[in-house]
């Protein structure tokens, strides 16, 4: 079967960040070292193998790229100091802005300048059309929605939605579509039984949902001889995966939130504190919040893993703050007695905030947050269907 | 306490360590009607070739190679041999070269001291043995090993219990508790520096564990192991003394790792682990022996065909670095290593009974630090004129063997013998220059 060779495949990939990726010497080390890479799933040196000799569809179709979470122990035992964590993200970025079809992608991994960029034009618009059906300030109560209708961020909002997942779902038949292809090349695999789509999809879903791998990455951390090891409840809470659950579930508490209150509360109405959508909003903005500044905490510290220094993890998780502080302040000014100017900016940013998350979700960081359960859900179908094989395979030769 | 004079003394040529360099560069130099004094830091002459089993690729005996040249050495009227010596300072003088010396006290008067091991056998304070690696213990006045030279009892005080009972035992009464250390200040003509190699600590990879397990063995120590008048007398386990069944070598187990500050290659490891692993097979006919290597460097003369005899015999290879190794409840070990050469890379950890971990070879003596020679990046002596391997850049100083860099016996004894004439011609000239 013939297979081109991307002979930029590499640099492009350093370009996305794995700057010291030229030093490997395929020696193996990072792969055995790290606590998730199996045999049917051997990462970072195999994926590093396929950008060394320019195999491009064949990394595009690696599920191991999601199947990696950084933390950093291949890095830290590299012979070559060639930085494989790094480079496993590196290469999720360009994957990622491979997958995108929109174009934006490379142009918001490009660079700072061209993130930065991407970031200033997109909330300069929103703003504006914010701002273009904009009314008098109401001072005599907080009133968002009197001064720009609630209908009208909605429409917004909606159309946002649309055309964003339009994107996020064509980067997941991207991400598919490689997958598929690779398993046509590849002879002597089982093949993949659409019975069992239901139990991968469950798998997969119930992985990323409880961070089943994450966790085990905290637990190969504490085995290294030398590493600080964690002890008690509150050291537990500062491990990679524990941050990283509470940003994630109080994310989707936020997003529950907000989904729940359009659907059964008239937008603009008065509820108390404890009504229990609000009350979900605000506990979920906090959780959210205490993962969100224990990461800034450990990346300050210098105790996160490499990839994390880089500019793309940095926006991402600013940007995800800033969203959720200034839904937290809008909060506050909802229940002060009187309306102002200030507290009508807060909303506003807020919602452009807001906006700029759903757009930077394909062309971010942002989009771990789909392809990396599509290919925990992809990684457990093939393994039913590996057993499934071989449990086939016992019968048959049974038989005979 | 009174105050030790220093001696001081004239030579022709001083060569600082007594391994197979030093020794080989010394009988090149005495040959040829040179004075040359030794200069070695431990109680006998020898260095590390000594305590080897057998060399690579002939399979000689090492120590029925080095016994004759360390007696040859010991016996020849133009050579002094100093134990027991640190060398402080190198500084260029009037008459060449200006040696200080630092003479370690041994609590033995080497003068009266006939060797005779009474004193040995009286001894009760036992302490591992540092010549088998810690594998048997030794006592606190002993002779050093079996062949040691020269053959008198050196008293450590660091486990001497100050009982007296070698005093009873000693015939001669050679034992003086009261020595003081001596210093000497040797005007050589010209310096060769042969203070050889050390390995890099077993512990400085922390993933290998290998303060964890008594089974993690340094090469030096499966040499003793392999060696006829060894420890056990045959290759047990250091652990529970069970017959090995899976033996594992890795290699690369401190070279090559930026993360451990060694860049370079050591050269030896690939082929004193095939040597060992071939001498294992012997010893040991039914065991599986691997090597777990990243690339096999078998450049010298009859080294690929001692290699690939090994793989005729059946000695496992296995591409890959070995990542991590975890001592089991057994006092087995489970190597972490993904095998790069099999299509799909196989990840499951491997068990072994005994492993070896292949050092990086690091510069004994900071020869930099007490002499006018520069330090190359690698910590070796700097050698910079490729036509002059032994050539320091500091005139009347040359370099030998292993403290130029990781070297194996056949080229450390070449470069030895090119440091020897060196040394010669740039004597020769000085007494020529001095008579004009």
């Amino acid at each position: 079967m013939a297979h081109t060779v991307n002979e930029n495949l590499l640099p492009k990939i350093r370009g996305f960040g794995a700057f010291d990726i030229n030093a490997c010497f395929q020696c193996g080390n990072c792969t055995a070292v790290c606590p998730l890479a199996e045999e049917s799933a051997g990462f970072p040196r195999r994926v590093i193998r396929l950008a060394q000799i320019g195999w491009e569809k064949k990394l595009l179709s690696a599920r191991e790229l999601w199947l990696c979470y950084a933390c950093g122990e291949c890095t830290l035992t590299c012979p070559r100091k060639a930085d494989p964590a790094q480079f496993m993200a590196a290469a999720r970025r360009f994957a990622t802005s491979r997958y995108d079809r929109t174009g934006l992608a490379r142009f918001s991994f490009g660079s700072a300048v061209g993130n930065l960029a991407l970031f200033a034009t997109l909330s300069a618009v929103f703003a504006s059309l914010l701002l273009s059906r904009s009314k008098e300030i109401v001072t005599s109560h907080p009133a968002f929605f009197e001064f720009i209708p609630g209908a009208w961020i909605h429409d917004i909002g909606v159309a946002l939605i649309f055309l964003i997942g339009l994107a996020m779902v064509s980067g997941v038949a991207s991400q598919i579509l490689h997958f598929r292809r690779d398993r046509r090349e590849r002879s002597g695999l089982a093949p993949l039984a659409w019975t069992d789509l239901p139990r991968a999809v469950a798998g997969g879903l119930y992985d990323a949902l409880a961070h089943v791998r994450y966790r085990r990455c905290a637990k190969q951390q504490e085995s290294t001889p030398g590493a600080v090891k964690a002890t008690g409840w509150r050291a537990k809470l500062r491990e990679p995966w524990a941050i990283h659950a509470a940003i994630f579930w109080g994310f989707l508490g936020l997003l529950a939130a907000t989904t729940l209150d359009y659907l059964f509360k008239p937008i603009g109405s008065y509820v108390p504190p404890w009504y229990p959508i609000r009350l979900l909003g605000t506990v979920s903005g906090l959780v959210c919040l205490s993962g969100l500044w224990m990461a800034f905490q450990r990346r300050c510290r210098g105790e996160s893993a490499p990839p994390a220094s880089v500019f793309f993890d940095w926006f991402f998780l600013l940007l995800l703050a800033a969203a959720v502080v200034s839904g937290l302040a809008a909060e506050i000014v909802v229940y002060l007695p009187r309306g102002s100017a200030a507290g009508v900016a807060i909303f506003v940013t807020h919602v452009v905030l807001a906006m700029d998350l759903i757009v930077m979700l394909p062309l971010s960081k942002f989009a771990h947050a789909v392809y990396r359960p599509v290919a925990l859900v992809l990684d457990e179908w093939e393994r039913l269907s590996a057993a499934r094989g071989t449990a086939e395979s016992a019968v048959a030769r049974k038989a005979a | 306490m009174e105050r030790a004079t220093t001696e001081e003394r004239r030579t022709d040529a001083l060569v600082v360590g007594g391994g197979i360099a030093g020794l080989e560069a010394a009988l090149e130099l005495a040959d040829q009607g040179f004075q040359v004094i030794v200069a070695e830091r431990q109680s006998s002459i020898g260095g590390h070739m000594i305590s080897l089993s057998k060399v690579f690729p002939t399979l000689d005996c090492a120590s029925c190679i080095t016994t004759p040249k360390m007696s040859a050495a010991a016996h020849h009227p133009n050579i002094e041999l100093l134990t027991n010596a640190e060398v402080n300072a190198i500084q260029p003088g009037p008459e060449g070269q200006e040696v200080m010396l630092t003479l370690r006290p041994t609590y033995v008067d080497a003068a009266k001291c006939i060797g005779c091991r009474l004193c040995e056998y009286a001894c009760e304070a036992e302490y591992p043995d540092p010549f088998e690696q810690s594998m048997s213990m030794t006592r606190a006045i002993a002779i050093p090993f079996a062949n040691a030279i020269p053959q008198k009892a050196v008293l450590d005080p660091a486990y001497c219990t100050t009982c007296g009972a070698c005093l009873r035992a000693c015939p001669t009464d050679a034992i003086d508790l009261d020595q003081q250390p001596r210093t000497l200040q040797i005007s050589a003509g010209a310096v060769v520096v042969a203070s050889g190699f050390r390995l890099s600590p077993l512990s400085t990879k922390p993933q290998y564990n290998a303060q964890r397990s008594a089974n993690i063995l340094s090469p030096l120590a499966m040499e003793r192991l392999l060696a006829p008048h060894g420890p056990y007398g045959r290759v047990l386990r250091p652990s529970d003394g069970k017959i090995p069944s899976s033996v594992a070598f890795v290699l690369c187990a401190g070279s090559r790792d930026l993360t451990l500050d060694v860049p370079y290659c050591s050269r030896v490891c690939c082929m004193y682990s095939i040597k060992q692993a071939m001498l294992l097979s012997g010893s040991l006919p039914i065991a599986d022996i691997t090597i777990y290597y990243m690339d096999i460097r078998a450049f010298g003369k009859g080294y690929e065909a001692f290699y690939q005899n090994a793989r005729a015999m059946g000695i496992n290879f296995v591409r890959g670095k070995v990542a991590k190794i975890e001592p089991t409840d057994s006092d087995d070990l489970l190597l972490h290593v993904e095998a790069t050469d099999s299509p799909t890379g196989a990840l499951e950890p491997r068990r072994h009974d005994l492993v070896v971990l292949a050092q990086a070879m690091l510069p004994q003596w900071d020869a930099a630090a007490a002499a006018p020679v520069a330090r190359a990046t690698d910590g070796f002596v700097l050698t910079s004129e490729i036509t002059s391997p032994t050539a320091t850049g500091a005139e009347g100083i040359f370099v030998a063997g292993a403290a130029a860099g990781p070297k194996d016996i056949v080229d450390t004894i070449a470069e030895a013998g090119a440091a020897a004439m060196q040394a010669s011609r740039y004597l020769k000239e000085r007494v020529e220059a001095a008579v004009a």
